[in-house]
């Protein structure tokens, strides 16, 4: 029986050992769950828009409301100017929901609680937005760290200030999903472990707060994809509306 | 007669508006566990960040410790700006 509680993160290797050039690229169940959610978003959208009914079935109600939720997110937060990158977002969102959801059945692994995941998907974010800022506005583009209304004196320390502020985004961006994902993950475990070791006399408490628990990380799993999707929203807006 | 039968489309109606509240309560909640959330990572992140920031600076200039401690405490008002924003930017939503 697993009762370590952290060994639902262990990643390992499914099928033969591949390396190329020293880097270890065999296939994982980590990579084996991304091309599960990825599979999984792929069928949902594909079959919900298979029908175009007036009147929508379920599923395809679903997967309108989905587009209809991130495009109303992107109008509100980034603007009009920022429609053409609705496919990032929209797909940003979608897999990094479906990887938090698939996370949460039993015996899968949570592919979002592995911080290079996330770290790799919010680097991808703050340098693509970095670089649409500098195509955008070229070097006014570095405004952003001078705020306007700021005496002179104190110009130096509130732009560095503002620096470190800018490159702590994908350090938030990227913690924020993982602690969030690992730490849920971690105490349904634990939780679960009481009920085992507390036997059939004293493991209804932990086994209630296990079902609470699993509704609570239900929810978090889809607010914190959320918060993903609404924070690049934002980086977005800050690139593409430059108003210091 | 018809009495009853008022009643009962009157009760319907004040139990849907009663569930409908409920349950932008409950979003509300969820939401606010959100925010909740992103506030505390803001300001942890800035910190580490220029924490990090000013060890890499001691290591190239060898001016080991002082610009470690100056770049935490640069970390902590660029988290404090973060959560300021964060704030600023959830009291807009509302």
């Amino acid at each position: 029986m697993a009762s370590n509680p952290m060994q639902q993160f262990t990643v390992q290797r499914i099928g033969p050992e591949i390396k190329i050039a020293n880097i270890d690229l065999s296939f994982t169940n980590s990579s084996l769950f991304m091309v599960i959610s990825a599979v999984v978003i792929i069928l949902f959208l594909f079959l919900g828009s298979k029908e175009k009914k007036i009147i929508p079935n379920k599923l395809q109600l679903i997967a309108e409301l989905s587009y209809t939720f991130v495009a109303k997110m992107i109008s509100d937060t980034a603007g009009s100017k920022a429609k053409p990158y609705f496919p990032f977002i929209f797909s940003l969102f979608m897999f990094v929901l479906f990887c938090n959801m698939v996370g949460m059945l039993p015996y899968s692994f949570t592919v979002t609680s592995h911080i290079i995941v996330t770290l790799i998907m919010a680097l991808f974010i703050f340098i693509a937005v970095t670089i649409i800022g500098f195509i955008k506005h070229g070097f006014k583009y570095f405004s952003i760290f001078v705020p306007s209304g700021v005496p002179a004196v104190l110009l130096p320390l509130i732009t560095v200030i503002e620096i470190i502020s800018y490159l702590s985004r994908p350090v938030s961006l990227s913690v924020r999903l993982f602690a969030n994902m690992m730490a849920g993950h971690t105490m349904l475990k634990v939780f679960g472990g009481f009920v085992v070791s507390l036997g059939i006399l004293g493991g209804w408490l932990p086994l209630s707060f296990s079902v609470a628990l699993t509704g609570l990380e239900i929810l978090v799993a889809f607010l914190q994809a959320y918060v993903f999707a609404i924070l690049t929203c934002i980086y977005l807006n800050d690139a593409l509306n430059l108003h210091h | 007669m018809k009495m009853p039968e008022d009643f009962k489309t009157r009760l319907k109606i004040a139990k849907s508006k009663i569930k409908s509240e409920l349950d932008s309560d409950k979003q509300k909640r969820a939401t606010f566990m959100g925010n909740a959330f992103k506030l505390g990572t803001e300001l942890v992140a800035a910190v580490a960040v220029g924490t990090i920031i000013g060890f890499i600076l001691d290591t190239w200039f060898d001016t080991k410790p002082w610009l470690i401690v100056i770049f935490f405490f640069l970390g902590a008002a660029a988290g404090m700006l973060n959560v300021i924003r964060a704030a600023n930017r959830m009291q807009k939503e509302d």
